[in-house]
């Protein structure tokens, strides 16, 4: 194993145990097995991030306790096709949790209209620092993001917290599509980089 | 062209993960493209990443009413039965081949356990390689409900003859099945498991091809309170709601 490989696992391991994600692993193949007690386990331990980033997006509280509601119950329900093969149990889970906020987001913008939404998005940057909990993921996260472009920033976190699509997106910042694909994607690289992601 | 479109779709991964493709359809070709593309699968993997901890980023306390309304919701609801793929793993299983010649000797609800133990553990003989792929995947499915710290043996005979022995782990919401000595059925005929809810049914999946007049375990998940076990004879392959008079009806003590 070579210096970097050993960094990159360190870090990748020290990420791993404050969320505690080995664990978490375990504790969501027992979910899998419907262990109530496992499952309240994993709502404690998740549904901090899981209600924030749906909060973030959806910005109304009713409809973002509804949608944590949903989420989490989906994790029970199909947990039984959570394979630690394929990615952490964390990642996981924000995935099903992010994915059920932008579906919502769509439905609402597709019935409502986005200006209501459009007034209310503040400097994507801004966001992170207003995180409601002091974290060291916060941190880590703002510390990488501030070492993006700022078109690599913005779009990442437009696209993320706010819910944007890419064209949304391209259109917000005055960009050409193909060169929001890009800046997303490239924005990305730097942040598993810099936030040692393997 | 061919390679530009691919080049076009590999950049955007990024979008991809960030939920933040513009349509469905988008998101329905990429996830095709994934499905083909090993290196963009892991890009997408580690991106993911990422994003789970700018999700940790924006951690918040969520209502404390969610909580007991989330586990309660959990209780009632059912969970999706395992993936089992029998191909998955092609090793051959420990198994220990044996007729159970001590049966005869054992009696009552003893024998019932012993025999539904016996065939949960894989003791009834299989001889291709396909059986025992098989066997092995159910046994797998199986130690869910085996490896509970209490369970339940229940019987009950059926009203065509043969009975029905059922594993129940209650605090985990999972029971196996295996039967013994029901009549064969004719050809587009099969029988089938039911978890009949107070409110609605499910089908709990068929029952395979007896040998020697046992059938092979299933495992049921997402048993709840209130439910009753029901076995039915269904036109083959199998329907979406019983169509004919359960043989079996086994209220679950869950």
């Amino acid at each position: 194993m070579n210096p970097s490989d050993s960094d990159a696992s360190r870090l990748e391991s020290a990420t791993a145990d404050r969320r505690g994600e080995r664990d978490l692993d375990d504790l969501l193949v027992h979910v899998a097995r419907g262990d109530s007690d496992a499952f309240e386990a994993v709502y404690d331990r998740l549904v901090g991030p899981v209600y924030g980033v749906i909060r973030r997006v959806l910005r109304d509280p009713s409809q973002s306790e509804e949608v944590t509601q949903e989420v989490l119950l989906e994790v029970w329900r199909t947990a039984t096709r959570f394979d630690p093969a394929v990615g952490g149990a964390a990642t996981w889970v924000m995935t099903i949790a992010h994915r059920r906020a932008i579906d919502r987001v769509r439905s609402i913008t597709a019935s409502a209209g986005r200006e209501q939404r459009t007034a209310e998005v503040h400097t994507p940057h801004d966001e992170v620092a207003e995180a409601v909990e002091a974290s060291l993921d916060r941190e880590r996260v703002r510390r990488c993001l501030d070492g993006l472009t700022e078109v690599q920033r913005e779009s990442i976190t437009l696209a993320y917290y706010g819910g944007y699509t890419y064209r949304q997106v391209a259109d917000r910042l005055k960009v050409t599509l193909g060169a929001i694909k890009t800046r997303i994607r490239d924005g990305l690289i730097r942040m598993r980089d810099c936030l040692g992601v393997s | 062209m061919r390679l530009r479109l691919r080049h076009d779709l590999h950049s955007l991964a990024g979008a991809y993960a960030l939920d933040a493709l513009d349509r469905p359809a988008e998101r329905d070709r990429f996830d095709r493209h994934l499905s083909r593309c090993p290196s963009c699968a892991a890009e997408v993997r580690g991106f993911r990443e990422v994003a789970t901890a700018m999700a940790f980023a924006v951690t918040a306390e969520a209502p404390a009413a969610l909580r007991p309304q989330v586990l309660a919701a959990a209780a009632r609801t059912r969970q999706l039965p395992p993936e089992v793929s029998s191909h998955r793993d092609h090793a051959r299983p420990q198994r220990t081949r044996s007729t159970l010649p001590w049966i005869p000797w054992l009696s009552g609800a003893v024998a019932l356990a012993s025999i539904a133990v016996a065939v949960f553990f894989g003791l009834a003989q299989s001889h291709t390689q396909d059986e025992l792929n098989q066997a092995r995947a159910e046994n797998q499915a199986l130690n869910v409900v085996l490896s509970a710290p209490r369970v339940q043996v229940l019987s009950q005979v059926a009203t065509s003859g043969g009975t029905a022995i059922v594993v129940l782990a209650a605090e985990r919401h999972a029971l196996a099945v295996v039967t013994t000595g029901l009549p064969a059925l004719p050809s587009g005929k099969v029988y089938q498991l039911w978890l009949i809810g107070t409110k609605k049914t499910e089908s709990a999946g068929l029952l395979p091809p007896a040998q020697d007049g046992q059938t092979p375990a299933v495992l049921a998940t997402g048993v709840v309170k209130g439910d009753t076990l029901g076995l039915t004879v269904e036109p083959a392959p199998g329907s979406a709601q019983p169509t004919t008079k359960p043989i079996v009806a086994l209220p679950l003590p869950v």
